[in-house]
Parts: structure tokens; C-alpha cells; sequence
């Protein structure tokens, strides 16, 4: 049971005599030796992996500010083409919503209860994006008194990410103040950086819902100015249902 | 059991070691269990008690009886009568004056405790080894910086000694006199009730001599302050380990000590003296944590220990912190720099209101123009102003294009 102490062989004909090192002592630097070059190798590895995708990030942001204008553009001029035929262009519905709660916890109906925890709106002001289909449009018809949506522009949701931004990562609420975050989540859909969410979220790409899932639900302010009449609907003079384009001015209010 | 069993000389009355060793009995690499021994300790004290009690008939002696409600006092009984002033005050009640205690003491009280005898044992056989390790010794308070040896030996003359003079002389020469002149220094008067009930000096203990055969070492060594005698055949924990903690300073007698191995067996032997009782197996066979610590084996699997926990840092909003943005986005600080230089120009970079306006003028002067031209944008753009541009037809959407959905 006793480790037999490793003994150096002084009976050595040399002039400096050897010191005497426990067997212990000499495993365990050896191994803290081993631990540190492993390490540094790590590092270096690392620090060239970081340098990498940072230019690939750089590269992916130019190419998705092109893209941007271009789709802008594209659409600008179908329905001008088609204006000066005396033909109308009538564009695609929007796919990509952004819903808030407006009304709080107490007295829901359970319908509507459940479709709101279905989306995470689970706290008033919260507010999250969601691909707009069959199924999920009548979804928000069913929870339309307790919802403001709206179909948000880019700006909204660069605002949004950026200030307003945080991960779900090892099911906690992590901000997102570093692309490590988003990459360790969503790398393997090819979602590295800030800029490749926001493109997946406004082109609702193929991993929208992996996106949008790992996004927290977004808590908002309250706007500033205030709100019409959260009784009725946007077209009465209120504030919740569809109000299409116009979220985008309530998101401003309240990011 | 890989525990060392060395050699223990053997010394004599003169306090010199004489050619003798004595190997180490097994019992003294016994496991110490000092939560055992104080437990035995604890019930064995309990063992000399004589009982007490308060008398049956205290505070009964009376003929009280309640005088009822009515009578605008409290319904505990009242002593009957009148001509004194015992009569009409309150008996019989544990809150009455001269009345009978809240349950008064029995005699039947369970005074002794019975103990499992493998405990009695244990806690024995652990108190002997405690004794025989001199960190615990001198934690015990005793003084035994001049001892030779611990376990201490000494050849059977002792058991011979007569004259208590002749023991002081003994105990001098091997220097366990330091402790006795502890436990000269250590008397004083008890704190308490029992100075008058005949305790009324305490003090330390001192060594305890363990014999095997009486010729004498009980008288001579008896009235020497804090000394304790033991027969090797009975020994007391009680002496071994005075007030439940182990290491009591122990003298033995060589044939005293050489009779251990017979009372309490190695592991390999029982015991010869004692019916089916061998020593207690230990739950650890190496308890050298500084050796396990550092062992190859346990520090090979462990993680590397965490010196910096990550804290939680506060959020910074990277639409107005540049380095955080930059980090994010490394594409922002080119799309930034080329707004100021817009701006710089002169140019529209459409954030500004004079943009807008100017960027409306030119979207009405493209649509005029496309209207002769057969659906060719011809409009020339720089880069940034074309991203002004889409940046106020969104915002400004409000106003020229036509709502296509209805809610």
C-alpha cells in the first residue's frame, strides 16, 4: 500500500550530487507538464480559429447588407415595372411576424391561455417572432385581444437582437453579448454570428424555428407615449390585433 | 492490516532503557473512535450514581380543597381552617407556595445504563491505542516532553515498589514528574454545590499505571496527586479516557503490557483472555490523507480546479457601444465609417431629414422618368445612398404605398 520513495542513485562518481525527487512529485509535474502544452496548443488553435471566423462573419455581414438592398430594390422595381403596364404587381404575403402580449396574467381564457404559452408570451410585454402559416394565423386570431403583431422591418429586428437579445443556453437566459453564445447553439445550422441571426429571422430561413427557439422571448418596455386603447382593436383606435407595417413604429417605442 | 508493529524498549526504575524491547501490541494500531468512546464514556459514567429524590409525601401533606368559583379568588385548593396564616392559602399545586413539586423525583429513575459489550470493547481497546500516539497524548494536556518512549515501559520492579518515596523517585527519573507537578498546580476548589456535599477540591489527572500483578504498586503509587492504578485484567475506561477524551498518559509494566495481545488478539489471533472478541477492523486500511491526497491515482482523475468563477457581467447595449459592436459585427465599423464619410461629402446618407426629403424628390423624378422609359431603372445610385434610400421608404412607407392587407 506504502509508494516506495524513488531514490536517485547518489553513489554517482560525479561532483553535484542529485536530489532526491518523490516518485509523486515527478508524475504529477509530468502530467501538469502535459496539461500545459495541451493547453497552449488549444490556444494557439483557438486564437487562429477566432481570426477565421471573424473574417467569415466580416463576409457573411457585406454579403447580407447586399442581399438586403437587393430584395428591397427587386420589389421596388416589380411594382413599378408593373405600374407603368398598367398591371398590377401584388407581392407576397409576409411570412415573418412579430407578436407581442399586451394584456397581462389574470382572468384568460384558457384557449387563449395555452395558444399564448404555445408562443412563450408568457409576461406581459413580452414578444417574440413568429413564421406566419395557416396554422399560426389562426393561432393569433384565437389569441387577437391579448396580442399586438405586426410584420416587422429590418431595423426592428437588428434593434431588437442587438439591445434586446438573449440566448437560451443550457436553459439559461444568456445576453447575447458575444457570437460564442449564438455559435454554440446554432453553429451547426451555419448560424455563427449576430448578422447570420437577424438574416434568418427576416429571410425566414429553413432553421427559423431552431432561430427563433433559441432567442428568450423579448421583454419590452413599456412604449413611450404610451398606448391608444389596448381594449380595442388597431383598427377601432386601439392597439392589439394585426397592424401590420405600423409594429414597427410601436417597436421603436418600446425596445 | 499492513500497520507497522515496532518495537518498544523496555526501561527501569532508573529511567534507563534496559536491553529489552517489546513488540507493539496490535491493539495500538486499533482503530480510535472517538465518537465511540465518548459515548461509552457518557453511559459507563452513569453507572455510579445513587439515586435521588424528593420525598413522597412533600407538599401533600395538607387537607386543601378548592373553594370553587364565586368566590372572586382562583380555584386551586386552599388550606382549611383559620387562626394562622397557612389557612386559605393555596396547597397541593406545583405553583403554590409549600405545595408538591411539578413531577416529583422518583427513585425508580433509570440511573444506570446498560452498554452492548462490543461497544464497551471498542471504546476500550480504542482508548488504549489513543495512548499510545503522543500527539493525542499531549492534546490531552499531559506533560510528557522528558518521556523517553511512548508507549511508555517499564520493567516489572515497579509492580515490587512498596514506599511511595521510592515511586515519587521512579517517576522522576523517567520524567512523567512534570505531570504530577501539573496536577499539583491544577488543584483548586470545586465550582459549586458539591464543595459543601464533601467534592471540595478538584484537579487534573495525572498518569495512570497499568500492572499486572500487585506486589505493592497500588499502595506505594496511590496517594501520589492525579496517579491512577489498573490492572491490565481490568481495565476502565473511566481512567483511560477521564471525561470522554482519549490519550490519558499511560505508565505500563512490562508483563502488563506483553499480556495486551492476549486480552484483546491481533487480527490474525483472537483473543485468548476475552470470549470471542478480537480487535475492530478499520473502515479505511490506509488513512493517510496526506498520502491519498497526493497519491498518483486519485490526482490523475481529478478536474483541474476552478481559481476564476465566471461571474455574471452586466449586458451593454452594442447599438451605442462601438468596441461591443465591433466585436459582434465586424462589418459594422465599414458600414459606419462610410455613413460619416457620406456625411463628410456631404452626400444624402438618409437619416437626416433634408435626406428624406431629397430622396422623396428622387423617387418621384425616377418614377417620371420610368414612365418614358419603358420599365429600365435607370436611376444611378452610390451604394449608400441606395441603402438611405430603402432605409426611408420603409419608415416613410407610412404615407406614399397602399396598405394591401386588411387585418
Amino acid at each position: 500500500m506504502t509508494d516506495t520513495v524513488k531514490k536517485m542513485d547518489t553513489k554517482t562518481t560525479t561532483k553535484k550530487a542529485i536530489s532526491k525527487v518523490p516518485e509523486v512529485l515527478l508524475k504529477k509535474r509530468k502530467l501538469y507538464a502535459d496539461l500545459k502544452a495541451k493547453r497552449l496548443r488549444a490556444q494557439v488553435q483557438a486564437t487562429k480559429n477566432k481570426k477565421y471566423k471573424r473574417l467569415v462573419i466580416f463576409k457573411r455581414a457585406e454579403q447580407y447588407v447586399s442581399e438586403y438592398r437587393k430584395k428591397e430594390r427587386d420589389l421596388i422595381r416589380l411594382k413599378r415595372s408593373a405600374k407603368v403596364r398598367n398591371n398590377y404587381h401584388v407581392e407576397a404575403e409576409p411570412s415573418l411576424a412579430f407578436v407581442i402580449r399586451i394584456r397581462g396574467i389574470r382572468g384568460v381564457h384558457p384557449r387563449v391561455k395555452q395558444v399564448l404559452r404555445l408562443f412563450r408570451l408568457r409576461q406581459i410585454n413580452n414578444g417574440i417572432f413568429v413564421k406566419l402559416n395557416k396554422a399560426t394565423v389562426q393561432m393569433l386570431r384565437i389569441a387577437e385581444p391579448y396580442i399586438a403583431w405586426g410584420y416587422p422591418n429590418l431595423k426592428s429586428i437588428r434593434e431588437l437582437i442587438y439591445k434586446r437579445g438573449f440566448g437560451k443556453a443550457n436553459k439559461q437566459r444568456m445576453p447575447l453579448s458575444d457570437n460564442s453564445v449564438i455559435e454554440k447553439a446554432l453553429g451547426k445550422y451555419n448560424i455563427i454570428c449576430m448578422e447570420d441571426l437577424v438574416h434568418e429571422l427576416f429571410t425566414v430561413g429553413e432553421n427559423f424555428k431552431k432561430a427563433s427557439n433559441f432567442l428568450w422571448p423579448f421583454k419590452l418596455n413599456n412604449p413611450k407615449g404610451g398606448w391608444r386603447k389596448k381594449a380595442n382593436h388597431f383598427a377601432d383606435g386601439g392597439d392589439f390585433g394585426n397592424r401590420e407595417q405600423y409594429i414597427n413604429q410601436l417597436l421603436r417605442k418600446m425596445v | 492490516m499492513a500497520a507497522s508493529r515496532p518495537l518498544v524498549s523496555v526501561y527501569n526504575e532508573k529511567g534507563q532503557s534496559t536491553g529489552n524491547s517489546v513488540v507493539l501490541p496490535a491493539v495500538f494500531r486499533a482503530p480510535i473512535r472517538t465518537d465511540i468512546v465518548n459515548f461509552v464514556h457518557d453511559q459507563m459514567r452513569r453507572n455510579k450514581r445513587q439515586a435521588r429524590a424528593v420525598s413522597d409525601k412533600a407538599g401533600e401533606q395538607t387537607s386543601a380543597e378548592s373553594w370553587g368559583t364565586g368566590r372572586a379568588v382562583a380555584r386551586i385548593p386552599r388550606v382549611r381552617g383559620g387562626g394562622t396564616h397557612r389557612s386559605g392559602q393555596g396547597a397541593f399545586g406545583n405553583m403554590c407556595r409549600g405545595g408538591r413539586m411539578y413531577a416529583p423525583l422518583k427513585v425508580w429513575r433509570k440511573w444506570h445504563r446498560k452498554i452492548n459489550l462490543k461497544q464497551r470493547r471498542y471504546a476500550l481497546v480504542s482508548a488504549i491505542a489513543a495512548s499510545g500516539v503522543p500527539s493525542l497524548v499531549l492534546a490531552k494536556g499531559h506533560s510528557i516532553e522528558t518521556v523517553p518512549e511512548i508507549p511508555l515501559v517499564l520493567s516489572d520492579k515497579i509492580q515490587d515498589l512498596k514506599k511511595t518515596k521510592e515511586a515519587v523517585g521512579v517517576l522522576r527519573k523517567i520524567g512523567a514528574w512534570s505531570d504530577i507537578l501539573k496536577v499539583y498546580a491544577s488543584k483548586h476548589t470545586r465550582a459549586g454545590k458539591g464543595k459543601m456535599r464533601n467534592r471540595r477540591t478538584v484537579m487534573k489527572r495525572g498518569p495512570v499505571i497499568i500492572y499486572d500483578k500487585d506486589n505493592g504498586v497500588k499502595k506505594a503509587f496511590r496517594n501520589i496527586p492525579g496517579v491512577s492504578l489498573l490492572s491490565v485484567e481490568r481495565l476502565n475506561l473511566l481512567r483511560l479516557a477521564p471525561g470522554g477524551h482519549v490519550g490519558r498518559f499511560v505508565i505500563w509494566t512490562e508483563s502488563a503490557f506483553k499480556k495486551l495481545d492476549a486480552l484483546y488478539g491481533t487480527w490474525s489471533k483472537k483473543s485468548q483472555l476475552k470470549v470471542d472478541f478480537n480487535l475492530p477492523q478499520p473502515i479505511m486500511t490506509n488513512s493517510d490523507l496526506g498520502r491519498l491526497l497526493k497519491a498518483f491515482e486519485i490526482q490523475s482523475v481529478l478536474r483541474a480546479p476552478i481559481k476564476r468563477q465566471a461571474r455574471r457581467k452586466v449586458k451593454k447595449n452594442p447599438l451605442k457601444n462601438i468596441s461591443l459592436m465591433s466585436r459582434l459585427n465586424p462589418y459594422a465599423a465599414v458600414q459606419k465609417r462610410r455613413t460619416l464619410l457620406q456625411q463628410l461629402k456631404g452626400r444624402r446618407t438618409g437619416t437626416t431629414a433634408e435626406s428624406k426629403i431629397a430622396a422623396r424628390k428622387e423617387r418621384t423624378h425616377a418614377s417620371l422618368k420610368t414612365k418614358r422609359l419603358s420599365g429600365v431603372n435607370l436611376v444611378k445610385k452610390t451604394k449608400k445612398q441606395q441603402i438611405g434610400a430603402t432605409t426611408t421608404t420603409t419608415t416613410t412607407a407610412t404615407k406614399t404605398t397602399v396598405s394591401t392587407k386588411s387585418s
